[in-house]
């Protein structure tokens, strides 16, 4: 089956031409890996994403999930995907041998997740919840408790969720009221009810262990007063075998607009007063155990609007070059003159380019911070490891956020290239639509996020880690000096950088002067101003490097830019010459078109426009 | 039980290949090299039958250049245990005859019960040197194979057919060429490929007879002309249209 899910070569290009994965086994670390079995590792990934989870992503959709006398049932087809999954290895990609992972660069965990969530993001979501609940046991848990739990959960003999939502306590968490009442030998009664569980319920493990945010009886109120406890579906008997049920309750499964094949649950914790949990780390610091697991989530969802706008935009390609349609405008007063391919019409190539240019520069973000946790976990100098750990802390809300927004809008333009079929169900571009949506909602809305990066990352480390990245961004450009077709490019990212370093530094004013309601009000504008350098950034980065490159294979095969016959020769002949071109022509729409409007939302937010809380309540709508 | 497995890196089946403008092979930048599908059945039944012995050794040998180690990693990650690169230049080519050779060189004097390959390579489609082999070997041979049962010193193999299939005695040791059917191959684990890193892969520098065939040109299949719709008024116009047609100009009814 054709790949038409990630594009492998960009892939490669992200590894080993942009970030230097290589590098990395330079460090004891990674010292016991090599290229080649990074290559086979992706290769085996893009394997089963193509092979054996891309097939159940429509029947996982049309199926759903569904709940009739306390039993949830998924997809059919997931149990077989599951089965193949586990044996496979891949939960553990990155996780320390001496918990029996594999250990490989984050890098790479995250090359196959984009790979694994493109094919079924529904699916993935199952051991991926796993591996989140027990990396938790793994940091905080006893002995006893990872050898009861996280072993199993890591083997994918067991499920795992992340339950903190409840009815009253959505994005604000602190106002949960699932209550935990000590029973004397150490272990807890959980009573309460929490709601949007994903793979909250299922019988693809032969238990789920569930991590719960709850309020030990006399708890203050608000997140202090949380902690967080690891309450099993079935009981673990003394011989580690599954016990009797725990009065874990599912009182039922959402039905949703997308990711239809994960069961969102919601789970009635102890309706008999009989569910006993255990809690994991001390007292109190629920929210900052859950946090942990959190970060990994939210780049999770990141990846997940990635995921999703790889595939769709690689779908669109495929179409428009084989839907024929209207004439070729040299032809246009032609009636009779040949039906062309659709990727041969302007506005077409405006849609599919700028795709490519947001699909291409998430990859880049996503792999950067992913390379950038490799970083922070192997160099010795504590500066060094502090600058990319910084990188992570900063750039965390803005691939969740970004990488859902731009993710969504990348599916529906893809829905616009394909036309009336897109819109149908015959096609797989609704579905990727559908299913990316949550990833603005969940793990902390997108307004959430913003308010994290403007509220709390802006200035984290006295705002050296913002400073550090704009050095970075200054650094790596003039470092690669894009000239040539890239000299508007980034004459244009120029502008935009230093006007969103302005920003930063008009915020601290704000902040100073008591304004606090600029920033706050104009976080998601700051967030997508800083978003929008970011990912041109990246693609400069990127493009700088490929023009290099392009350049040396014209002038190894004598093809002089002036002569379009034998340009146009080499980029139909050589896959590597077209790549580059692309990789060039991404960097360049986006510095032209993209980038400029930067300064005019700097200009926005420093107008210190109000409107928002100046609107009467009573004003927003007449009825 | 210890086997061996014939393998051959070839194109991805889902790669777009090019020819050379000047005829003299395909273009190689940008396509992606796999394990032959049918070898690759071929591995995937010789660790079957290692695990329903519970003991042996499953060797992959293999004639290419450089990059066939890929190959026989990924081989060794789905559970072989050790693997021989005949190694030969990028463009050196010989045919089937010497390539067996080198091979059946390779394979005799070892203890392997069956000799497991591809009933051909999806590159050059010859699907001569499984045969080849087993001559050049004294060995016998079956050829397109759907299912192996092994007991004591004789396997009983099912092989396609025109219109069914033919039961085959064999007398091991004994070379079996597999075809798809076989089984469903395994996806290489994490783990597996952790520990095929540590496995043994010897790479010989190998020189292959001349050819007694050699390949004078490559060149593209002709282009499909474009089909043509039959026009009319209705359905009795547009077949009497086509009568026509089928009868004068393409002369065939
Ligand atoms: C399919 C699905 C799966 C889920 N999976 C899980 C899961 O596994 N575990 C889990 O615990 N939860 C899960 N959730 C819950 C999810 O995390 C919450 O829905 C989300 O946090 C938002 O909470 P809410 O729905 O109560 O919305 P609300 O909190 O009511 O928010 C509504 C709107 O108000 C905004 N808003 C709220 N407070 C503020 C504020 N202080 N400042 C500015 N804006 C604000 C929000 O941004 C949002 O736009 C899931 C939800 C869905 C739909």
């Amino acid at each position: 089956m054709a790949n038409l899910l990630v594009d492998i070569r960009d892939q490669q290009f992200n590894l080993y031409e942009m970030l230097d994965l290589e590098g990395l086994t330079k460090y004891p670390k990674f010292g016991d890996y090599s290229k080649d079995m990074f290559d086979m590792v992706l290769s085996e990934a893009e394997k089963m994403a193509v092979n054996v989870i891309f097939p159940s992503n429509a029947e996982g959709d049309k199926e759903g999930c569904s709940y009739a006398n306390g039993k949830v049932t998924v997809p059919k087809s997931f149990e077989d995907v599951y089965k193949k999954f586990i044996e496979g290895g891949w939960i553990t990609i990155s996780d320390d041998a001496e918990v029996g992972g594999q250990g490989f660069p984050e890098v790479i965990n995250a090359a196959t997740k984009e790979l694994f969530g493109a094919a079924n993001f529904a699916f993935i979501m199952y051991p991926g919840l796993a591996h989140g609940a027990a990396k938790l046991v793994e940091i905080y848990g006893t002995d006893e408790q990872k050898r009861t739990y996280m072993d199993k959960m890591y083997s994918g003999q067991w499920g795992g969720t992340m339950c903190l939502t409840e009815p009253g306590a959505g994005s604000d968490v602190g106002a949960l009221k699932t209550s935990a009442k000590p029973t004397g030998d150490g272990k807890y009664k959980i009573t309460g009810t929490k709601i949007f569980i994903s793979a909250g319920d299922h019988e693809l493990t032969e238990n789920i262990i569930h991590p719960v945010l709850a309020r030990i009886e006399g708890a203050p109120a608000g997140t202090k007063g949380i902690s967080i406890f690891l309450v099993p579906k079935y009981r673990v008997n003394s011989d580690g075998s599954v016990g009797d049920f725990n009065d874990v309750n599912t009182g039922n499964v959402e039905h949703k607009m997308g990711i239809k094949g994960n069961a969102t649950c919601t789970l009635n914790f102890g309706d008999k007063d009989d569910c006993i949990g255990e809690l994991l780390g001390d007292e109190g610091t629920g929210m900052r155990v859950m946090f942990n697991m959190m970060n990994e989530a939210r780049l999770g969802v990141g990846l997940q609007g990635l995921a999703h706008s790889t595939a769709a935009y690689l779908h669109a390609v495929d179409y428009a070059k084989t839907r024929l349609q209207g004439s070729d405008l040299a032809n246009f007063r032609n009636p009779e003159a040949p039906r062309v391919s659709i990727i041969n019409h302007p506005d077409i190539r405006r849609m599919l380019l700028w795709m490519k240019s947001q699909v291409e520069g998430l990859r880049a973000l996503m792999y950067f911070v992913a390379y950038a946790i490799d970083m922070s976990h192997s160099v010795e100098d504590q500066v060094e490891k502090d600058r990319w750990h910084g990188y992570v802390e900063l750039l965390t809300p803005i691939c969740k956020a970004w990488g859902s927004d731009m993710g969504f809008r990348v599916t529906e333009y893809a829905i616009q290239v394909y036309g009336g079929y897109g819109f149908t169900s015959e096609y797989p571009v609704e579905q990727f639509m559908r299913d990316c949506k949550i990833a603005s909602i969940y793990e902390g809305t997108n307004g959430i996020q913003a308010m994290d990066l403007v509220a709390r990352k802006l200035g984290q480390n006295k705002g050296m880690n913002f400073i550090n990245f704009i050095t970075l961004m200054t650094e790596t450009v003039s470092k690669n000096q894009p000239d040539g077709a890239l000299k508007d490019a980034v004459a244009e990212f120029e502008k935009a950088k230093n006007a969103m370093a302005d920003i930063g530094g008009f915020f601290a004013q704000c902040g100073a002067s008591g304004k606090f309601l600029v920033p706050i009000g104009n976080a998601y504008q700051f967030l997508e101003l800083m978003s929008t350098v970011t990912l041109g950034f990246f693609l400069l980065w990127q493009g700088a490097i490929a023009e290099k490159k392009l350049v040396a294979i014209k002038k190894e095969k004598g093809v002089k830019d002036d002569d379009w016959v034998a340009v146009a020769a080499l980029y139909k002949d050589s896959k590597d010459a077209a790549y580059y071109q692309g990789k060039v022509a991404a960097a360049k729409f986006y510095g032209a078109y993209i980038l400029p409007h930067v300064e005019a939302m700097a200009a926005s937010i420093k107008k210190e426009d109000m409107s928002i809380m100046e609107i009467a309540e009573s004003a927003f709508a007449s009825s | 039980m210890n086997s061996a497995v014939i393998l051959k890196q070839v194109p991805d089946t889902e790669a777009l290949i090019k020819v050379k403008p000047d005829g003299t092979g395909i273009v190689k930048e940008g396509v992606k090299f796999v394990i032959n599908p049918y070898d690759e059945f071929g591995v995937e039944e010789a660790l079957k039958k290692k695990e329903a012995a519970g003991s042996g050794e499953v060797t992959i040998v293999s004639i290419g250049p450089d990059r066939s180690v890929e190959s026989i990693r990924t081989a060794l990650a789905m559970g072989a245990d050790k693997g021989v690169l005949l190694k030969i230049g990028e463009d050196e080519y010989s045919d089937a005859l010497a390539t067996a050779k080198a091979l059946a060189e390779e394979l005799k004097g070892k203890d392997y019960k069956i000799i497991f390959c591809g009933k051909q390579a999806i590159d050059d489609d010859m699907a001569q040197i499984g045969p080849m082999v087993a001559e050049l070997m004294g060995l016998p041979c079956v050829t397109v194979v759907t299912k192996v049962d092994v007991s004591g010193d004789k396997a009983v193999c099912s092989r396609e057919i025109e219109g069914g299939k033919e039961i085959v005695e064999v007398a091991l040791p004994a070379v079996i060429s597999c075809q798809k059917g076989l089984n469903e191959p395994r996806y290489a684990s994490l783990p597996g490929i952790m520990k095929a890193k540590k496995k043994p892969l010897d790479i010989k520098d190998t020189k292959l007879d001349a050819p007694k065939a050699t390949i004078d040109k490559w060149e593209n299949p002709p282009q499909r002309a474009a089909g043509r719709i039959i026009e009319g008024d209705d359905a009795a116009a547009k077949a009497a249209a086509l009568v026509k047609a089928l009868r004068q100009e393409a002369k065939v009814i």
